[in-house]
């Protein structure tokens, strides 16, 4: 009877403009928090195989090292005085394989082949568990960590113009290689099944371990030592302004290094202006119930204060708008999960093309619901107010 | 439950700067009994209403002390006085803050519905005593001030009480329906052992044996 009394002059369009408004501010703010988690791995360089501070560097390549061959090559000196400076903590060299890699495919009985090379850096500085990132010998098994531009590159410009499926990671870590390495001088001959272990962004390479490396240049290598073309740094803090410094006085590269590239920081700002405007309208429609529940309230002032006259408690005379707000704060929480839920499904499949990981499902839906229930909170304790006022 | 209700030096704020007329309640040590009944007689603006209003925690604006068995009410929380209306103060008002929209019946069970104190059979035979128990399913709105007074004795009893605040409740009722009222306040008061404090402008609740006391 008490909430027959209180609901009486509720204004329903009132409380389906908070909905709607609600409704829409919550499924920006969840669907862009969603789209920015899921597209975001497009653009972070997070690799779970290169520590963010080790740096791999190179000599530029200019019109003069096409001809002088070995002028891109670092001299043991050269090497020696980037171990000296203060910020280097180690250095490895790149090694190359001093012999031929072919590898082919097997692929629904039609066979692909190509000329590969490998290369290799000490074991310390490459982060995969110990057991995946071994060779030993009898294994006839070598992991690989390739470039994940690679598979992009087959993905999108191979694949499709000649017809070939396009191939996930997982499926092509799947995929065994068949590896024949084969001397300079054609004498000696190896065959090894290859598998990939990884694929990096900041490695433009085709990775093999140290041990396998040192194995098969001493099997079919000629015996003569090649010097290294890039290095990889252990910095002790990659964002110290010496170290640019010092590359770009010694005409030095940084391979692989998109942090500050503009797509990533497009997508933070565009992300950022759409999760502003969804903030904006929710707030708003937080007003909007905010004002209409004041509105009711006061419309019924002497019913709240003679239903507390007659010793009602507090609770009780509050619950019938508490429960108002509760329903449809919740009402349009969920909505606005459906309606992100929808949007998401309908962008996955172009971002996953482009070779997006995916986010977790959470971090929209639980931001959506932490705000969702602090403005809730908020409505009550007004609520509450209120009722206490007309006491 | 409550035995004394004190009255210390009070006088309503709006009378301070004022020189009042002599009063038995007004800047002096008055304590009600429970048990007992009270007649307080005035005239109009005496401030009547405003002690109801104080004793029934609804006002504030007062200076001096009110105390339940020696406990300050300045203190009280919300929660406490919700408990009090509902379990030792019953009160009705001058306005009687009825419900309109609802019926004679609604209203008394509104209350009701907060102790679940009396019976609907009981409810019944008051109504019958008053004679409204034609009008119980009438909007109170559309009756009279008369017949709502009657419907807001009624309503103001259903509840366990030590002391009934009644102000003004029979200035629209004749004396037959007063005589009816008086006895049925008085008979419901001495089941609970409670007390009863009638404030009037000249035609007092038909009480036996109750102290007068001018305001």
């Amino acid at each position: 009877m008490i909430s027959k009394l209180l609901r009486k002059n509720t204004s329903p369009a009132r409380v389906a403009g908070f909905l709607l408004s609600n409704f829409i501010g919550l499924a920006i703010i969840v669907g862009g928090l969603q789209f920015y988690d899921d597209a975001s791995s497009l653009f972070t360089n997070d690799d779970s195989f290169v520590k963010s501070d080790f740096l791999v560097v190179n000599k530029k390549v200019t019109s003069a090292s096409t001809w002088d061959k070995g002028s891109t090559d670092f001299s043991p000196s050269e090497i020696e005085d980037i171990r000296k400076q203060p910020w280097v903590r180690d250095v490895g060299k790149f090694s190359s394989a001093d012999y031929r890699v072919m590898a082919s495919v097997d692929q629904g009985g039609r066979g692909m082949s190509t000329l590969l090379f490998f290369e290799s850096i000490p074991d310390d500085f490459v982060d995969v568990s110990g057991s995946a990132w071994n060779f030993s010998e009898g294994d006839g098994v070598v992991p690989l960590i390739i470039s994940k531009d690679y598979l992009t590159l087959y993905n999108f410009g191979f694949a499709s113009s000649a017809g070939l499926p396009q191939m996930s990671e997982s499926i092509m870590s799947g995929i065994p290689l068949r590896l024949t390495l084969t001397s300079e001088d054609g004498l000696r001959r190896r065959e090894l099944q290859g598998r990939v272990v990884g694929y990096s962004n900041r490695l433009n390479t085709i990775l093999v371990p140290g041990t396998f490396m040192e194995w098969s240049n001493k099997a079919l290598g000629g015996g003569t030592q090649k010097e290294a073309s890039r290095l990889i740094i252990d910095v002790s803090s990659p964002g110290d302004i010496a170290i640019n410094a010092y590359l770009e006085e010694h005409g030095l590269e940084v391979a692989g290094d998109k942090s500050g590239s503009s797509a990533s920081y497009l997508l933070k700002v565009v992300v950022g202006i759409v999760l502003g405007i969804g903030t904006v309208i929710t707030l708003l429609s937080f007003f909007i119930l905010l004002l209409s529940m004041s509105l009711l309230m006061e419309k019924n002032r002497d019913k709240l204060h003679a239903l507390l006259m007659l010793g009602c408690p507090v609770r009780s005379v509050a619950s019938p708008y508490i429960i108002i707000v509760v329903t449809v704060s919740l009402l349009a929480y969920v909505l606005a999960v459906v309606c992100a839920e929808i949007m998401r499904h309908t962008y996955q499949g172009a971002l996953e093309g482009l070779g997006a990981t995916g986010g977790g499902w959470w971090l929209g839906p639980s931001v959506g619901l932490v705000l969702t229930l602090l403005l809730m909170g908020f409505n009550i304790i007004s609520v509450r107010k209120r009722v206490v006022s007309a006491f | 439950m409550i035995n004394e209700i004190t009255l210390k030096g009070m006088l309503p704020r709006v009378f301070v700067s004022e020189s009042i007329p002599f009063s038995e309640v007004w800047n002096a040590d008055l304590t009600f009994r429970r048990g007992c009944r009270y007649l307080v007689e005035a005239a109009s603006g005496a401030g009547k209403s405003s002690m109801c209003s104080f004793i029934y925690g609804a006002r504030k604006d007062y200076e001096g002390t009110l105390c339940f068995d020696g406990k300050n009410v300045a203190d009280f929380s919300i929660d406490k006085w919700q408990h009090l209306r509902r379990e030792s103060l019953a009160y009705l008002p001058q306005e009687l803050s009825l419900f309109p929209e609802l019926t004679a019946m609604q209203n008394i069970e509104l209350k009701n519905s907060l102790t679940g104190c009396v019976s609907k059979e009981e409810i019944e035979e008051w109504l019958h005593e008053l004679g409204i128990d034609s009008r119980r399913d009438y909007p109170v709105g559309k009756m009279s001030v008369g017949q709502q007074q009657r419907v807001g004795l009624i309503r103001a009893i259903c509840q366990p009480f030590d002391f009934i605040l009644l102000d003004e409740p029979v200035s629209h009722l004749d004396e037959e329906n007063n005589r009816k009222a008086a006895a049925m306040i008085e008979g419901v008061a001495a089941r609970q052992g409670a007390g009863i404090i009638s404030t009037s402008v000249g035609n007092p609740l038909l009480l036996d044996n109750a102290l007068k006391l001018r305001l």
